[in-house]
C-alpha cells in the first residue's frame, strides 16, 4: 500500500515537472507565435514584453532578427537572411536560417542550402515602440547571431552588464555555440565573472584554472586585473604566477612564429637566388631582369586564372595546379630569348650583362603596365585558405607552408638535376671550366642556353608562388632582387647549398631584427652584418678554393 | 692634333652654353624653363665624372652615387627649408612647416646646423665624404670587387632610400623637402637667379672637369687605372689599393653631393625619389653610353641622355623606359665605347676616307 | 742568408700543395727550381710574395718574418714577382708601366704631386733598352707580343730594385733566341739580387744554373745540387718518368 502510494506520489510529482517545463516551453511558443501572428497590435507588444521577462535563449534568435529588421516568413515559421551573394546584373541571393525552435540553416530537399532573392519573402513588419523594448535585452539578443564574430562582441558586452541573470543565461546561451574561437571568447568571459563572484580560495583558484586552459586572448590581462584587485588574497598570488607561466609561453609562441616567418621569406628568397646563383655560376652573368622573370610567372598565373574562371568557367582551384608548369616553361621560354638576343654576347663580363640585363629589365617592367595595368590579383586557391592551427595561438598560414614545401621540392629537384644527371654534370663542368669542357665535347652554348631555361623557370615558379601571398604588379620582381643578389653574394658564388644557408639566414635575420626594429632599420642593419660579414668571408660561405680560383 | 681638336671641341661648348644659351635668354628667345633645365643637366654632368672616375677609371662600379647625390642635395635644400620656415615650435625657434604637419614640436637636433649657409655647405661634403669613407673602408679592406661592390653599393642605396622614405627620419618622408624660397637672400623664383644657377653649374662643371683632367694626367691617375688593368700587379708594385680605392671613391662622392647641391635649389624639391636604385643606376649608364674611361665621355653621355630624356617624355611620355632599356642593351651589346667611341669611329671611317680620296687624287694627278 | 723558410705547408681542400721542410738562398744567389706540374713551385713563390697564406711555417727574408704581411708591405721589404701569366697593366703605355714600377713613395699624395725627373727618365729608358723594348715606350702594354709582355714584367720588377726577385716561367712563350737573351739578362741581374727562378725549359736551365738547383716533387723537397748531380739523379728521372709514364698509361 505505502508502496503504492509512494510510486503514485512520485508519478505526479514527475507530471507535474514535466508539465511545468512543458507549460515554459509552451508559454514561449504562444508568445513567439503571439509575435508573429498577433491577434491585434497590443498582443505583440505584450508577448515581446513578456519574451522580454522570459530571457529564454531559444527566443534570442527571433528576437535579435526583430531588432535587426530582417525578419521574414517561410511556410509558416520564422526565418532571417545571412550573408547576400552576387549573382550578376545587380540581383542578390540570401541563404536562409530558422530562428525557432531551432536556429539551423534553411535546407533545400538535396540538402544544400537554400537561397532565395528578398521578393520571395514575407516580411513581418514590427513597430519601432515595440523593438525598442528589446533594449532592455540588447546585449543578450547578439549571443544568437549567426555571425560568431558578433557573438563575440555580444559575450564581452555581458562583462559590463547590471542584469543579475547574466551568468545564468551566458551559460545556456554557450551550450548552444558551436563557433571554437566564439567559444572560447564566451567561456574566458563566464569564467572571469563567476571568478569576480568567487568567495573562497578553492572556488576562485578553480576559476583561474579554468580561465588558464581555455586560454583565451585576454586571459593575462583578466588575470593582471585580479591579481591587483582580486577579492581573495590567496588567489591573487596565484593568478600572478599564471600570468608569468602564460607570458612566458606567449613569448615562445612569438618566437616560433618569427622563426616561421622568417623560413617563409627564406624559401622565397631561396626560390629566387637558386636560379640566380646557377647562372651566375655558370656563365658569370649577373641577371638583373631575373626579378622580372617572377613577375612574367606571377602573370602567367593571373592569365591561366582568368582563362580557366572567365573564358572556360571552370570554377575550381585546378588553375592553380596548371599554372605551376605553365609559369615554369613561359618564364622559361623568355628567358631562351634573352638568352639569344642579348646575354650570349656578355659571357664572362659580369659588369657588361648587368647593365644590359637592367636595361632589359626596364623594358619588361614597362611592357607588362602597358599590357596589364598596374595591379592585378590572383585569387588564391580555396584549398590554401586559412592555416594549421598548432596549438592556441599559434596558427601557420597554408599558403606559407605550401611556399616552403614547394622550396623544399624545387630545391631537391635542382640538387638531382645538378648532381645525379648528364645534365648536371654538363653543367658543372662548364661552371668550372668552360674552355676545358668545350675541349672534352660539351656542347657549351647548349648547355649556357639550357641553364638560362632552368634559371629563368625556377623564377616563374617563384612568381606563380609569389601569386599566393600578395598582389600582382609590374614591378614586384625589383622588390626582391637586390635581396636576392645579396644572397648569391653571401654564398659563393654558385653553390646551391650557399644559397640555401644564406637566404635561410637572411631571411630568418630580417624578421628577427624587423620583430625588435622597424622593418627599414632591419633592412640597414642586414646590409650592415652583411658587409662584416664579407669582411671574414670575403668570398661568401663557400668559397671555391686553390690556386686557379684566386684572380 | 689632338690638343687643336681639344680646344676646338672646348670653344664649341663654350660658346654654346656660356654665350649662345644665356644671351638667348636674356633676349627672350631662350625660355626660363630651358635655362634651368640644362643648369640640372650640368648638375647631372659633374656626377657623370665621379662615376667615370670611380668606374671609368678605376673599374669600381659603385651603385650608390644617387645616395651621395642626393646627400648634398638636402643638405641645401635643408637650409633652404629652414630659412623659409613660418612656424616655431614649443620651445620657440623656428620649424619647417612639414614638420608641423607631422607633428614634430621642436627642431630635431641634426636640423640645428643647417641654419647656417656655411655649415650646410661644409656638411654638405662633410657627410658624404665620411660616409663613402667608412663604407670604402670596410668594403675595399676585405677586397670586395667586381659584381660584389656593385650588389653591395645597390643594397646601400636601397637601404638608405627606405631610410629617408620614413617621416620619422624627420627628412620630409615620401614628399622630400620642398616649397623652396630663397637662398641667401635671393628669390629662386626669379629668372635672373636661375640664370646665375645656370651659369653657377656650368662654372662647376668647367672647374670639376679640369680638376679631373688633372687628376686623371698625374701618376695618381694611371695608379688608378693600374688598379682597373690588374690589382695583383698594383699591389706587387708597392701601391696600397685600398688608399687609392678610398681616395678615388670619396673624390667620386664629393663630386656628387657638390652636384646634388647645385641642383637642389634649381629644381625646387628633392624627394628620395632621386635616389633609388634606378637613379643610381641611370648615373652608371649615362657614362656607359657617353664613352667610359673618357671624361669628355661622361660629360657627353649626361648631357645627351637627360636632353633625350625632356624630349621624349613631352613627345611620348609612355615610352621613355623602353628607349633607355634599349639604349642600354644596344651599348653594352654594340657600342663598349659608347658616344664618343661611335663618334671616333665614324670619324676616323671619314678621315680615312678623305685620305684615300687624296691619295687616288694624288695617283690621278701622277699618272 | 737572404731567405730561410722552414716547414712551410699549404693545403688546398684537402691536397697538400706544399709541404717545404727547408729551403735557403743566400744573398745574390741565382737559384733554379724545377719540378713537375703540380709540384707547388708556384704555390711556393705565391706564398713568398704574400698572395697565397701558408697553413703554417716560417719564411724569414733578411732575418725578418714574411709571413702575415700584406703584399704591399712584402714588396716594400724587396720582393719583386713576376708571374707565370704575364701580368702587366695592358690599357696603359709601356713607359708609365715601367714609370709606376719605378721605385719611389708610392702614397697617394706623393703620387699626386709627382713630377718626372730626368734621373727617372734615364733609368727607365735604360731598362727598356735592356730588355729590348726603346722602341715600343709609346705602345699600350696590351698591344705587345706574349714573349715582349714577359720581358715588360721583368722590366718592371727590375725597376722595382728588390733585393729578392721571384720570376715564374721567364723563357714560356720565347723563341730561342729570345730565351736565351732572357737567361743572359737574369745572369747579369744576379750580381746585385738574389733571384728565384722557376723553369721547365731545360736548355734555358743549363744556361742559367750557376749555383743550386732545387727540384720539388707533389710539394715536397726532392733533391738539391748542382744542375749536372740534379740530371743524373734517378729519382729526379723517374719523378719524371714516371709521371710521363702515368699520363701515356692514360692515353
Amino acid at each position: 500500500m505505502n508502496y503504492i502510494v509512494k510510486m503514485w506520489l512520485g508519478l505526479c510529482l514527475c507530471l507535474f515537472i514535466g508539465k511545468q517545463v512543458v507549460a515554459q516551453s509552451d508559454s514561449t511558443h504562444f508568445y513567439v507565435s503571439q509575435v508573429l501572428n498577433p491577434s491585434n497590435d497590443s498582443a505583440r507588444t505584450r508577448a515581446i514584453k513578456r519574451l522580454v521577462l522570459m530571457r529564454d535563449p531559444l527566443t534570442f534568435p527571433v528576437l535579435g532578427a526583430i531588432n535587426d529588421k530582417k525578419i521574414y516568413m517561410l511556410n509558416g515559421k520564422p526565418v532571417t537572411t545571412g550573408e547576400p551573394e552576387e549573382l550578376g546584373e545587380g540581383s542578390e541571393v540570401f541563404p536562409l536560417y530558422y530562428l525557432f525552435p531551432e536556429n539551423k540553416p534553411v535546407l533545400e530537399a538535396d540538402g544544400k542550402p537554400k537561397k532565395v532573392t528578398l521578393e520571395t519573402l514575407k516580411k513581418v513588419d514590427v513597430s519601432r515602440s515595440d523593438r525598442l523594448a528589446l533594449n532592455l535585452i540588447l546585449p543578450y539578443l547578439n549571443l544568437a547571431n549567426p555571425e560568431p564574430e558578433k557573438r563575440i562582441i555580444a559575450y564581452g558586452q555581458l562583462l559590463t552588464s547590471s542584469d543579475d541573470s547574466k551568468i545564468k543565461i551566458l551559460t545556456e546561451a554557450l551550450k548552444l555555440e558551436n563557433n571554437k574561437e566564439a567559444q572560447t571568447a564566451g567561456k574566458e568571459i563566464l569564467f572571469q565573472l563567476k571568478l569576480n563572484e568567487a568567495v573562497s580560495e578553492t572556488e576562485a583558484k578553480a576559476y583561474i584554472d579554468s580561465l588558464d586552459s581555455n586560454w583565451g586572448e585576454n586571459v593575462t590581462i583578466v588575470l593582471k586585473e585580479y591579481s591587483a584587485s582580486g577579492k581573495v588574497a590567496g588567489a591573487k598570488k596565484y593568478a600572478s604566477e599564471k600570468v608569468e607561466a602564460l607570458e612566458g609561453l606567449q613569448s615562445r609562441i612569438e618566437k616560433a612564429q618569427n622563426l616561421f616567418s622568417g623560413i617563409s621569406l627564406g624559401s622565397i628568397l631561396i626560390l629566387i637566388a637558386l636560379g640566380l646563383a646557377i647562372v651566375y655560376g655558370l656563365a658569370g652573368i649577373i641577371n638583373m631582369a631575373h626579378g622580372e622573370f617572377l613577375m612574367i610567372g606571377a602573370y602567367t598565373t593571373f592569365c591561366v586564372q582568368s582563362l580557366f574562371i572567365d573564358t572556360l568557367g571552370v570554377k575550381s582551384d585546378m588553375f592553380f595546379f596548371v599554372s605551376l608548369p605553365v609559369s615554369f616553361i613561359v618564364a622559361g621560354i623568355f628567358g631562351l630569348v634573352l638568352e639569344k638576343l642579348v646575354v650570349r654576347h656578355l659571357y664572362s663580363r659580369p659588369l657588361e650583362s648587368l647593365l644590359a640585363t637592367w636595361g632589359v629589365s626596364l623594358i619588361m617592367v614597362q611592357t607588362a603596365r602597358s599590357i596589364f595595368g598596374d595591379l592585378t590579383a590572383v585569387k588564391a586557391p580555396s584549398f590554401l585558405a586559412g592555416g594549421w592551427q598548432v596549438m592556441p595561438h599559434l596558427i601557420l598560414p597554408y599558403n606559407r607552408l605550401f611556399i616552403i614545401v614547394l622550396t623544399i621540392v624545387v630545391v631537391s629537384l635542382t640538387y638531382l638535376m645538378l648532381y645525379r644527371s648528364r645534365l648536371g654534370i654538363q653543367i658543372r663542368a662548364v661552371t668550372q671550366n668552360r674552355s676545358m669542357s668545350a675541349c672534352l665535347g660539351v656542347e657549351t652554348r647548349k648547355v649556357d642556353a639550357i641553364t638560362f631555361f632552368l634559371g629563368s623557370g625556377l623564377a616563374g615558379l617563384a612568381g606563380c608562388a609569389m601569386t599566393l601571398i600578395g598582389n600582382v604588379v609590374p614591378d614586384m620582381g625589383q622588390t626582391y632582387i637586390v635581396d636576392s643578389f645579396l644572397v648569391v653574394v653571401t654564398g659563393g658564388v654558385g653553390k646551391i647549398a650557399g644559397a640555401i644557408l644564406s637566404g635561410l639566414g637572411i631571411g630568418f635575420l630580417t624578421k628577427v631584427l624587423e620583430s625588435f626594429y622597424e622593418a627599414v632599420y632591419g633592412k640597414v642593419l642586414i646590409l650592415a652584418l652583411i658587409v662584416v660579414f664579407l669582411q671574414f668571408k670575403p668570398r661568401g660561405l663557400f668559397p671555391d678554393k686553390g690556386r686557379i680560383a684566386e684572380d | 692634333m689632338e690638343k687643336t681638336k681639344d680646344f676646338r671641341l672646348y670653344g664649341a661648348f663654350i660658346v654654346l652654353f656660356l654665350v649662345l644659351l644665356p644671351l638667348g635668354n636674356l633676349f627672350g628667345i631662350v625660355s626660363n624653363n630651358t635655362i634651368s633645365l640644362w643648369g640640372r643637366y650640368f648638375c647631372f654632368a659633374i656626377v657623370a665624372l665621379g662615376v667615370d672616375l670611380i668606374w671609368g677609371y678605376t673599374g669600381i662600379l659603385s651603385m650608390c652615387q644617387a645616395f651621395f647625390f642626393c646627400l648634398g642635395g638636402y643638405s641645401v635644400a635643408m637650409h633652404i627649408v629652414m630659412k623659409g620656415a613660418t612656424a616655431s615650435g614649443s620651445d620657440g625657434t623656428s620649424i619647417p612647416d612639414f614638420m608641423v604637419w607631422n607633428q614634430v614640436e621642436s627642431l630635431p637636433f641634426f636640423w640645428a646646423p643647417f641654419q647656417s649657409f656655411g655649415l650646410a655647405m661644409i656638411l654638405g661634403l662633410l657627410i658624404p665624404a665620411v660616409f663613402a669613407f667608412v663604407f670604402g673602408y670596410f668594403i675595399f679592406r676585405s677586397r670586395i670587387k667586381g659584381v660584389y661592390m656593385a650588389i653591395i653599393t645597390q643594397a646601400l642605396a636601397l637601404a638608405m632610400w627606405l631610410l629617408f622614405l620614413r617621416n620619422e627620419t624627420m627628412l620630409g618622408g615620401t614628399n622630400g623637402l620642398t616649397d623652396f624660397k630663397s637662398l641667401l637672400g635671393f628669390s629662386l623664383a626669379s629668372p635672373n637667379v636661375k640664370l646665375g644657377l645656370y651659369l653657377l653649374s656650368l662654372s662647376g662643371l668647367c672647374g670639376t672637369y679640369f680638376l679631373s683632367k688633372k687628376l686623371v694626367d698625374s701618376k695618381f691617375g694611371k695608379v688608378l687605372q693600374a688598379i682597373r688593368d690588374s690589382e695583383s700587379r698594383t699591389s706587387y708594385t708597392a701601391y696600397r689599393i685600398l688608399d687609392y680605392k678610398l681616395a678615388i671613391f670619396i673624390v667620386g662622392a664629393l663630386l656628387a653631393a657638390f652636384a646634388g647641391m647645385l641642383y637642389a635649389p634649381q629644381t625646387g624639391i628633392i624627394t628620395p625619389g632621386r635616389m633609388d636604385v634606378r637613379a643610381s643606376v641611370e648615373m652608371v649608364m649615362w657614362v656607359a653610353l657617353g664613352g667610359r674611361g673618357k671624361l669628355k665621355g661622361a660629360i657627353l653621355g649626361a648631357l645627351i641622355v637627360n636632353f633625350l630624356y625632356s624630349i621624349c617624355t613631352s613627345l611620348f611620355p609612355d615610352s621613355w623606359l623602353f628607349i633607355l632599356g634599349f639604349l642600354f642593351v644596344i651599348t653594352v651589346l654594340y657600342f663598349d665605347k659608347g658616344f664618343l667611341g661611335m663618334i671616333e669611329i665614324i670619324g676616323g671611317k671619314f678621315r680615312r676616307k678623305q685620305i684615300t680620296e687624296k691619295v687616288a687624287g694624288h695617283q690621278v694627278v701622277e699618272s | 742568408m737572404l731567405l730561410a723558410v722552414k716547414n712551410l705547408s699549404v693545403s688546398f681542400g684537402g691536397v697538400h700543395a706544399l709541404n717545404l721542410s727547408q729551403f735557403n738562398l743566400r744573398d745574390k744567389e741565382l737559384r733554379v727550381i724545377i719540378g713537375p706540374n703540380g709540384a707547388g713551385k708556384s704555390t711556393f713563390l705565391d706564398i713568398l710574395c704574400g698572395k697565397t697564406k701558408p697553413d703554417s711555417g716560417e719564411v724569414l727574408y733578411d732575418g725578418e718574418p714574411v709571413l702575415g704581411k700584406t703584399e704591399v708591405q712584402i714588396a716594400n721589404m724587396g720582393i719583386g714577382r713576376k708571374f707565370q701569366k704575364p701580368s702587366v697593366f695592358p690599357s696603359l703605355t709601356v713607359y708609365d708601366n715601367m714609370l709606376l714600377a719605378y721605385k719611389m713613395k708610392k702614397s697617394i699624395f706623393a703620387s699626386l704631386f709627382f713630377r718626372p725627373t730626368e734621373e727617372i727618365d734615364f733609368q727607365i729608358r735604360q731598362v727598356a733598352a735592356k730588355v729590348g723594348l726603346s722602341k715600343e715606350l709609346k705602345k699600350i702594354a696590351g698591344e705587345l707580343s706574349h714573349g715582349q709582355k714577359q720581358w715588360l714584367e721583368i722590366a718592371i720588377v727590375v725597376l722595382q730594385d728588390p733585393k729578392l726577385m721571384l720570376i715564374d716561367e721567364p723563357a714560356a712563350g720565347m723563341s730561342d733566341e729570345e730565351t736565351e737573351k732572357t737567361g743572359e739578362l737574369l745572369m747579369q741581374l744576379s750580381k746585385h739580387h738574389g733571384i728565384i727562378v722557376i723553369e721547365h725549359d731545360m736548355k734555358f736551365v743549363e744556361q742559367i744554373a750557376q749555383d743550386l738547383v732545387t727540384v720539388l716533387v707533389r710539394g715536397k723537397l726532392l733533391v738539391e745540387g748542382s744542375f749536372e748531380d740534379v740530371r743524373n739523379d734517378q729519382r729526379v728521372i723517374d719523378s719524371y718518368l714516371g709521371r710521363a709514364n702515368v699520363q701515356l698509361e692514360n692515353f
